[in-house]
């Protein structure tokens, strides 16, 4: 059966041809289709994780040495805390942080170098995903 | 000499065939892998800034600034992957007040909110 579907593809080379062009741009198409919906898959479950991520920042403390943040995490993904501001009417410091919380879990953060400021302040907190806490203290 | 001519053509076509494929497929890559996020904005003494984050998988490149829907003059930002940095805008803006600011890259993508300034 091989020998003569063999001596046939060597009769009818058009045949051949054909089948390596039809062959050749399903190669291309499948390329094209893959690498799109792959990416766009990638892509989405970066969206949902960030919808599946909150985080609350329950309690601010602060004194002469040093700050105290107090984070809960109340979504199903762990967060990866990664910028804290400090805002006051005349000021928005920036720190760069690096604080993982798990799932349901609460978890303080202490920092020495952050020395909150005197009157009303806002402490926001950025997650990896994108994510924003906001506290409002004084 | 003739088959010879039609390999020279077949390879090439799908050479362009493949060049191409990997051009369309590049820029959907790079459209579909923009994100960013405006982390937080400060209303200061004729300009409004803000601080972006890339939480994208391709590096941004902000292209307009829209306040209240008119374009304003801003210094040239890149932020490349897990990156951040002060966009500034030039804008002279007044107190206590809501402004609608629209960041556009080159690519597309718009973040867009409002933002009050302090009193």
């Amino acid at each position: 059966m091989w020998i003569i579907t063999c001596r046939r593809l060597k009769r009818d080379r058009r045949g051949i041809s054909n089948i390596i062009v039809i062959v050749l741009s399903l190669v291309i198409i499948l390329a094209i289709v893959s690498n799109v919906v792959l990416w766009s898959y990638e892509m989405n479950n970066l969206d949902w994780e960030k919808i599946k991520e909150n985080v609350i920042i329950t309690n601010v403390e602060g004194d002469t040495y040093g700050s105290q943040f107090t984070f809960e995490n109340n979504g199903g993904l762990t967060v990866h805390v990664v910028s804290l501001w400090i805002i006051n009417s005349t000021d928005h410091q920036r720190y760069d942080v690096s604080v993982f919380v798990n799932s349901a879990e609460t978890k303080t953060y202490l920092s020495d170098d952050i020395l909150l400021p005197t009157g009303s302040y806002t402490v926001k907190v950025v997650t990896e995903r994108g994510n924003r806490a906001v506290y409002s203290g004084s | 000499m003739s088959s010879l001519l039609l390999t020279v053509i077949a390879v090439a076509g799908m050479s362009i065939a493949v060049t191409a494929t990997y051009v369309i497929t590049d820029d959907l890559h790079e459209s579909m892998g923009e994100r960013f996020i405006v982390e937080d904005v400060w209303f200061t003494t004729d300009q409004i800034s803000l601080y972006l984050r890339n939480v994208g998988k391709v590096s941004i490149n902000v292209a307009l600034v829209y306040v209240n829907s008119t374009d304003q003059s801003f210094t040239s930002l890149e932020v490349e992957q897990d990156n951040h940095g002060w966009l500034n805008v030039t804008y002279s803006w007044s107190a206590d007040s809501a402004y609608e600011i629209k960041v556009v890259t080159r690519r597309g993508t718009t973040v867009v909110d409002y933002y009050m300034s302090p009193s």
